[in-house]
Order: structure tokens, then sequence, then C-alpha cells
């Protein structure tokens, strides 16, 4: 906890222009072009991205993940302090799960393991239609199949009409096309909306 | 005598229930393949086969509406039923995802409504069977119709949108259950479109290497933070951006390496004009 506030404070004041930019002489090139070349590698023609991956969680070693892909192809991920992962938003390390389903970007290192920059835990984008609203829940009908949306207090946004999001869900209308991002609660239909896109 | 009325009034809802699922299964065929029905006679037969089971239902209707009053056209209304009853349970089971192929072209997947709604009919055939005079003959006993029907309705998820759907936005009218979700906090999202549309993320956008790693927010500002590789090492960059100014020169970026607690880069951009 210390080391985020730490961390957050640093950076806070490095975002605000408070700190002193180090001379670029000490540091080389300090040409954003220069720092492209990235290290990963690039995906041949025909052939699956090497630094993509996603599939189920099946087993979980400390900051390793063993994941079994939708097309049969197992995959070894690691985590790192510097993955960003969102499971609904973006959260901590230890939020993802066996039982999880995910997709991960990163580097794919020589040893066959995906070193994750990014993952999104669950995450599910939906077209649907809003079949009917209660308190905390949208009755969401995608494609005949019935999915129930949890709306999470101070969390799920909306965005009508391409507008900025806003929290206020209050315009929502059952009848109505939409667009949803979420979280799947696996195992269920159930998924927990993080920004629903609507119209009015 | 009025439980004999009740079931002589029978055949006319049955004959006008199988009218109109029949007109579904003649004139739009391509509902066929949405069934579990070609997985039970083949794929080349669902079609013949849909048609064949409208046809049918056609002909026990006519001859239910039409006099004379014979019990065996509420025999073949039973077993009819007793059919569409046995074929729904099994298609729920094998085939999950078909869609029920009852009426008109909905492709929802078969629930429990569409089989109520079966169980229905072959209880009102079955009462039928035991009609000893014709339903224009039936006099008060065809007031029962009107709860029967009303029934069909709704357990008939093809009908909801002209009365469940429209219920369902009045009663959002009058008052909506997620009224009160609104408040000041600023989504996400939506600091994440501003941020995007910034020319300090087009300065930067080539070293981001991650999604949205931490975001906070601290008095005017909200800041988030993405893992980005720097003259081949890891570091992180964080935006700022304002609460109150939402104009895209506003949102300011820095490069920072984390351990050494250094900026690296801040690119210099452009004053807000006005």
């Amino acid at each position: 906890m210390t080391t985020t506030i730490n961390r957050r404070s640093l950076l806070t004041r490095a975002a605000l222009g408070a700190t002193g930019l180090v001379a670029a002489s000490a540091m080389g090139s300090l040409a954003p072009e220069a720092a492209f070349a990235a290290a990963s590698q690039y995906p041949e023609a025909g052939q699956p991205d090497p630094n993509f991956a996603e599939g189920l969680i099946i087993g979980r070693n400390r900051d390793l993940l063993q994941v079994r892909g939708s097309d049969g192809r197992m995959h070894r991920i690691q985590l790192t302090g510097v993955t960003s992962v969102w499971k609904l938003r973006p959260t901590t390390l230890d939020e993802v799960r066996i039982g999880d389903g995910m997709y991960a970007r990163g580097v794919l290192m020589p040893d066959g393991i995906l070193a994750a920059e990014s993952v999104w835990v669950n995450i599910v984008n939906l077209t649907v239609g809003i079949t009917s609203i209660g308190r905390s829940v949208l009755n969401l009908d995608h494609h005949g199949q019935n999915v129930v949306g949890h709306v999470q207090p101070g969390l799920t946004a909306a965005v009508y009409n391409g507008t900025p999001a806003v929290s206020d869900l209050s315009m929502l209308e059952v009848g109505r096309h939409a667009q949803v991002i979420g979280a799947w609660r696996p195992g269920t239909n159930e998924i927990d909306i993080a920004t629903i896109y609507a119209s009015n | 005598m009025f439980a004999q009325q009740v079931a002589a009034a029978q055949p006319l809802l049955i004959g006008l229930l199988l009218l109109w699922s029949s007109y579904g299964k003649i004139v739009r065929q391509d509902s066929a393949e949405r069934t579990a029905l070609p997985r039970l006679v083949g794929e080349n037969r669902a079609a013949p086969a849909y048609r064949a089971v409208g046809v049918v239902e056609a002909v026990i209707a006519l001859a239910l509406l039409a006099p004379p009053v014979w019990t065996v056209e509420a025999f073949a209304a039973v077993a009819l039923a007793a059919g569409f009853t046995g074929y729904l349970v099994y298609a729920k089971i094998v085939v999950p995802a078909a869609s029920c192929g009852c009426v008109g072209s909905s492709a929802k997947p078969i629930g429990h409504r569409a089989i109520g709604r079966a169980l229905l009919l072959l209880a009102t055939a079955v009462t039928a069977a035991t009609a000893t005079t014709g339903w224009w003959s039936a006099g008060s006993g065809a007031l029962v119709l009107i709860p029967e029907a009303a029934a069909f309705v709704m357990l008939s998820a093809e009908l909801d949108r002209y009365w469940l759907l429209p219920l369902r936005r009045l009663r959002l009218r009058i008052t909506h259950p997620l009224s009160g979700t609104a408040t000041d906090g600023i989504p996400l999202v939506a600091t994440q479109r501003r941020l995007l549309l910034s020319p300090a993320y087009r300065a930067v956008d080539g070293l981001l290497r991650s999604d949205i790693r931490d975001y906070w927010d601290d008095e005017d500002w909200r800041f988030v933070s993405y893992t980005a590789r720097y003259d081949g090492r890891r570091v992180t960059a964080v935006f700022a951006v304002p609460h109150h100014d939402s104009t895209p020169e506003s949102v300011r970026v820095a490069v920072v390496d984390e351990t050494s607690g250094q900026t690296l880069y801040r690119p210099t951009v452009p004053a807000a004009a006005g």
C-alpha cells in the first residue's frame, strides 16, 4: 500500500511537471522514434500472432499462468510488475484466478513463455437488446440468449449516442439495441457491465 | 351443462391457434433450419417436414372450425399437441440452441414458456375431445376462451413486443429503477476517451506497451498510468487529465523511470488556444 502511494505521488509530480527532466546527453537519444524499435517479434503472414494469447486459465503458479486456448493450444503466460490487468476495471495481478477467461498481449520469450504487458480477464463485448431493467440488473438478449447484466454502482458507465461516458443509467430503455463491454462471471450467463453504449 | 359448453367452445380457440401457427410454417420455410428438425429428420428433409406439419395443422384447424362435429378431429388435435410437447422437450434437451419454430419466425431458443404453451394446447385439446356439440352452440361457455386466449398470449414469446415491452416502457417512464445512478464521479472510460484524443497521447503513443495499469484522482486531476518502453527500458507513462478543462491540449504526460524516479521525457505540447 505504501509503495502504491509512493509510486502514485512520484508519478503525480512527474505528470504535472514538478520534477526536473534528465538531461538529454545523459540518456542518449530522446526522440520517441529511437525507442520505437521494441524487442517484440513480428507475426509472419498466415501464422498466429506470437505476441498474443487467449484462453481459459487452468493453472496458476505464482505469477505464471497455464492457459488453454480456444483453439486447443496451450500457453504459458508470465505476469510481471508492469503488466496491466483489466477485470471490469484496471486492477491488480492477484485478481487473475483459475477458471477465468483471458486475453493477453506481450512479448514471446525464447523459452516459449509470453511475458504479458496487458491482460484482459473475462472481458466480453456483446451486441444485445435490452429486454428489461431492474434495480441492479439489466436483462439482455444476445441473439436469442438471455444474459444477465449486473450494474456495479460507481463503475458501470453509459455512453449515449457516442457522447462522453456518464454514470447516469436512467436513459436506458427497454427494447433498444446496445453494445456492452463487461466482465463475464465464469460458468454463468451473467456479466458485470463496465460500459454500455446505447442510443436514446 | 356449463362444462359441456366450455368443452364445446375449445375447438374455436384450437382452430384459430393452429391456423396462426400453420401460416408461419407454410409461408416462412427458412425458419425450418433454425429448429431442431435438421437434427431429427436430416438436413434435406427438414424444410418439407416443417411444411408438412404446417399442412397437417391447417387441415385439423379447418376441420375443427367447420361443421360437422366429429370427435375424431379433437383426438387428432390431442395427438398433434402431444407431439408438439414431446418434440419441444426433445429439442430442448438435444439441440438447446434450436428455435421453437412454433409460430412466426422467432429465433429464440425453446424456453419453459413454449413448453407450457404446448401443454396448455394439449389440455384444451383433451377438453375439446369431450364435446358433443359445435363451438357455434357453446353459448356462455365461450367466455372461458378469453382468459385462455390471454394465457396463450402470455406464453407466446413471439408476442412480447406487442404487450410486454410497451408495459415495461410505461413502467420505466413512471419510475426508472436506475434513476439514482447519476453521480459526480467521472467514469474512467470518459477520461480515457479524452486522453486518446489529446496531443499528449499522440506524442507518446509509440512508446506505450500496455493498457491502463493504474488510475487515481488527486485534487483537480485524474492520473492514468501505462507501461511503456523507452530507450530499451521498461518505464511508466503517466497522463494527467484535468477534471474541469476539457480541451485536448490540457492533457499532460510524462515518461518516468520508476526505479530511479527520473522523468525521462515530457513532450512540449502547444499551449491551449485562448
